[in-house]
């Protein structure tokens, strides 16, 4: 069935899972009748309370075997947060959407050759000392009589004169990229049936897919019997943006057609289509035991490919067959995957409630097959396990196994010349002139070249080239990948959830899995391709609100509903302050707590500025790097900023503050109009690929003391931290042969240091008057953070009047002025420094805003109590320390609610 | 499709068949009428056919981005590429 991540987990009571087994008749009646809507209901649809979602997620990749090449590369690694939501619009039909972003960065497999070549992970010193290994995807290969390689040494890469069948990946790093997906959903339930449709679009720079899906459930036999069903399209762009360092040594002739050059970068272009159906029924089939099992068809037409995988082809010309040892000729090609796939897969759960334990024991199967060869099984078992007091801990164990792929192969051979000279019948090699090819000429070099008539030429005069054909595509399969999810293989792993309802509508959830893949592990025959072992892991963190908390209440009778408006109206007498306004407002109640979502986006680009007056690029070049001087300059650069705002006052005097954030920026350059290019590590920055960075931030928390409160005035302090818990030692990839080094200070996700973060505000209030006042601040509590440098201390004092527009609605405008420290020390590793970002001094400066602002509190109904914020920062004035990019504005938009 | 492919695609849906009416035949002689009343266990969290929603979404996105079998978000949609 369709799911929307996450939208809406039963979000249970403590109470109902501490039931015990005892239950008193009654006690199962009441349960059950209150939840009986929700029974059998299946993620996606429409049951229980709003809720929303925010979760973490880190995977991170072991390192690759390269069989002694040294292995400098990181692993894969992606940072992924998912938010979500779902609402009810009426009684019956409910709304939700859901936004995932994911950041990934590492090395990655482009191809795999057999380990004997004198390419592959080529290993590179720096003052002689070996230090990591190149891709190197085109090279040769020993081959004895049979074709069986003969081994190099890993890193001097001199023969061994041993055969030496083992493969090895090649591997290739990547600058961090970023992946956002937005979806949404609509269902409506009816008494026995339910509807539902949904949609989203994911966008990375090299991959754009839309989706739509509907779906539907029928129950029978008093809801003992659900039949489920749902289909969905899916479309995709790929605009796979070449890598400019592989690229030159990659064959693409097969996708001459599809690749155009736009902005110095090659893209290749295809579309993919994906129709999948499912159809499903669940059946209670005891008390204690239910089955759910479905049948599920995909279609996959167009580009199918990965277009950053290569496969290695080994040309051997036919003429050196019959010799004792044969050179063979190692050559990348994309890969060619069939234009079409079908897939079937068969799902079945079976779930048993353990008496004795109050325990559930879920066990799952899943076959698929495909048009591919591509058949798999995969067996899971999971222990869910309420140990009282709202914790459930769920250990699990999966297992997975595929076959390979009919046209997977390691690398291929090719009993063919990869390019041949020409000759005539006279056996003369055939060259032409450069630029007319019309024209030929014959000889062994260009030395000793004839024309038509037999006449001498000067080769070098003419500039002759020797006409060569390229290898016959029509003898290659016409499939073949050697992509290493294509091999057949198995996989083990095995994980555990802990999750924990705190009460008030809120809920932890954590989760980490280890993952191990093994060619040995296929069922029946063992993969082969053990040099494609990896293992991963993934933890995650994740908070739940229940938004309507009394609602659900199993035992708590009556008037839950009405309870919680009652409730949650009862507070909101107090205004808040406008949307960018960090650390404003205080809980006035003991025990109370509130969640909230703070967006933050600051926007800058156009001019480079130095100073308060615009910089020509001349003076940038000149002056903005310091001794040296600037070749590349920002064109703009996005910075958002994702928090989550949690909130508790344990007294009505002294609250607490704890904000995790997730932070991802991107930004793009251009070459300085005059600037001396040094072409050593500067190329990966510009054409289609700018870059992008985004992960964890740094995490703040607080306590804020009242000061004063009386009526109409209101003075708090904050005294707060923050944990430098983001990145600061992110790294451009290497690219031309050369280390890209750390990226910008800008594009790091923190400040490295603990940081001091005090504030203190006043606000008041008269009618549908408010205004208010903060001074805040950062203070860096150490010198520097383990990159070697720190960002500068911050001041900055704001004034703010607001108005209601009506009782639920508040207008405000505010003034800004912020003042920032340049940053301190430098950074110490080595980094590209090719601009004005890369040099401490064009750092902070002081800057002049106004805000304007709207606050809502949404007054009763069904999402009574819920606030929204937003703040539109406009810059009126700003001097710039040293050079650095314009300001274009910054939005603040916040949601909160309080419990 | 290749005809090793088609092959084994019929050997395959000939498992398939199988498999499906297994499950009917299970599910023909495991039901039995269980009451309202009688459904307190079932309606309990645990279980849920899927407990753990979040988590399982970031399975099955790992998952289909490390292995070749049909996306587990079955007729959801959306993944991007996984080109890594």
């Amino acid at each position: 069935m369709p799911q929307r991540p996450g939208s809406d987990h039963q979000f249970k009571d403590p109470e109902v899972q501490s039931v015990k087994p005892r239950n008193t008749t009654l006690q199962a009646l009441t349960s059950a009748a209150l939840v009986l809507p929700g029974l059998l209901i299946t993620p996606g649809h429409a049951a229980g309370t709003d809720r929303i979602n925010f979760q973490y997620s880190r995977y991170q990749e072991g390192e690759r075997n390269l069989y002694g090449a040294p292995n400098n590369l990181k692993p894969i690694s992606a940072d992924v947060l998912h938010g979500s939501g779902i609402f009810s619009l009426t009684d019956r039909t409910k709304i939700s959407f859901g936004y995932t972003q994911d950041t990934w960065s590492g090395a990655t497999p482009v191809t795999t050759t057999p380990l004997a070549t004198n390419g592959g992970n080529r290993p590179y010193t720096v003052n002689g000392v070996v230090v990591g290994a190149s891709p190197i995807l085109n090279s040769t290969i020993l081959l004895d009589r049979d074709l069986n390689p003969i081994g190099t040494d890993p890193l001097t890469k001199q023969s061994t004169g041993v055969v030496d069948t083992r493969s090895v990946l090649v591997m290739s790093s990547a600058s961090p990229e970023t992946r956002r997906q937005a979806n949404f959903g609509l269902s409506h339930e009816r008494n026995e049936s339910a509807v539902n449709v949904g949609g989203g679009f994911s966008r990375e720079r090299d991959y754009q897919s839309s989706f739509g899906n509907m779906g539907g459930r029928l129950d029978f036999n008093q809801k003992l019997t659900s039949v489920k069903f749902g289909g969905g399209y899916t479309h995709s762009q790929v605009g796979a943006i070449l890598d400019g360092d592989s690229s030159p040594y990659i064959t693409k002739t097969a996708y001459t057609q599809q690749i155009v050059n736009r902005g110095g970068s090659e893209i290749l272009r295809g579309n993919r289509q994906d129709w999948i159906a499912n159809v499903g029924i669940t059946q209670v089939l005891s008390k204690n035991a239910l089955i759910d099992a479905n049948i599920g068809y995909t279609h996959s037409n167009g580009f199918l490919e990965n277009p950053y995988k290569a496969m290695s082809v080994i040309f051997i010309d036919p003429a050196n067959l019959n010799k004792s040892s044969i050179t063979g000729d190692v050559r990348a090609l994309i890969e060619q995957r069939p234009n079409i796939r079908n897939q079937v897969a068969l799902n079945a759960k079976y779930i048993h409630y353990i008496n004795p334990f109050n325990a559930a024991l879920h066990l799952g199967y899943r076959l698929s097959v495909d048009d591919w060869g591509v058949n798999t099984h995969t067996f899971d078992a999971s222990w869910v396990q309420p140990v009282g007091s709202g914790w459930t801990l769920t250990p699990r164990i999966r297992y997975y196994s595929q076959d390979s792929a009919s046209f997977y192969q390691p690398y291929l051979f090719s009993q063919q010349a990869f390019r041949r000279q020409e000759t005539d019948s006279l056996g003369r090699q055939i060259w032409f002139h450069e630029k007319n090819p019309a024209i030929q000429y014959f000889g062994i070099d260009q030395f000793n070249l004839v024309d038509q008539n037999g006449n001498p030429v000067d080769g070098f005069q003419v500039n002759a080239q020797p006409k060569t054909t390229s290898f016959d595509a029509g003898k290659l399969p016409d499939n073949f990948s050697s992509d290493h999810r294509l091999a057949g293989f198995g996989a083990l792993s095995g994980g555990v959830v802990l999750s924990k309802i705190l009460g008030k509508g809120v809920a932890l959830e954590t989760g980490f899995e280890y993952y191990t893949r093994a060619s040995s592990m296929q069922i029946g025959n063992g993969g082969n391709n053990s040099f494609a072992d990896f293992d991963y892991y993934v933890a995650n963190a994740a908070v739940r609100f229940d938004i309507e908390p009394t609602t659900s209440l199993p035992m708590g009778g009556s008037g839950g509903s009405s309870e919680s408006h009652r409730h949650a109206s009862s507070h909101y007498h107090h205004k808040i302050p406008p949307a960018g306004i960090m650390f404003g407002h205080m809980l006035d109640k003991p025990g109370d707590f509130m969640a909230g979502y703070r967006f933050m986006y600051n926007w800058t680009g156009g001019n480079m500025m130095h100073g308060t007056h615009k910089a020509s690029d001349q003076a940038i070049i000149d002056q903005g790097c310091g001794n040296g001087s600037c070749q590349f300059t920002p064109t703009f650069m996005d910075m958002r900023m994702h928090m989550v705002d949690l909130m508790y006052a344990p007294t009505k005097w002294f609250n607490v503050m704890l904000m995790p954030t997730f932070m991802d920026m991107d930004m793009n350059l251009r070459q300085l109009a005059g600037a001396k290019i040094d072409t050593s590590g500067a190329h990966g920055h510009h054409g289609a690929a700018g870059h992008e960075t985004g992960a964890i931030g740094d995490t703040y928390f607080s306590s804020l003391i009242k000061l004063l409160n009386v009526p109409g005035h209101r003075v708090h302090a904050n005294l707060g931290f923050s944990a430098p818990t983001g990145k600061v030692d992110i790294e451009v990839r290497r690219t031309h042969k050369e280390d890209g080094g750390l990226i910008h200070f800008g594009m790091q996700l923190g400040s490295g240091t603990w940081d001091f973060t005090p504030s203190l505000t006043y606000f008041g209030e008269k009618s549908r008057w408010s205004w208010g006042t903060q001074l805040s601040g950062v203070k860096r509590m150490e010198d520097q953070n383990k990159s070697g440098y720190r960002l500068g201390d911050l001041f900055q004092a704001t004034t703010w009047g607001g108005y209601d527009l009506t009782h639920w609605l508040t207008a405000s405008v505010r003034g800004v002025y912020t003042w920032q420290d340049a940053i301190q020390r430098d950074f110490n590793k080595f980094s590209a420094r090719i601009g004005p970002m890369d040099f401490p001094a064009n750092y902070g400066g002081q800057f002049w805003d106004i805000g304007l602002g709207l606050n809502a509190r949404i007054p009763g109904g069904r999402f009574a109590g819920n606030r929204f914020g937003f703040e539109w920062i406009q810059p009126v004035k700003s001097d710039f320390n040293g050079f650095q990019l314009d300001r274009h504005g910054a939005l603040s938009a916040t949601w909160s609610y309080r419990f | 499709m290749t005809a090793t492919g088609l092959i084994g695609m019929k050997k395959n849906q000939h498992v398939v068949v199988k498999l499906i009416l297994l499950v009917c035949i299970g599910l023909s002689i495991g039901c039995v009428h269980v009451n309202a009343w009688e459904r307190g266990n079932l309606a309990k969290s645990q279980m849920e056919l899927d407990p753990h929603p979040l988590q399982s979404e970031i399975q099955s996105h790992n998952y289909s981005s490390r292995e070749a079998a049909p996306s587990h978000k079955s007729s959801a949609g959306g993944g991007g590429c996984g080109c890594y």
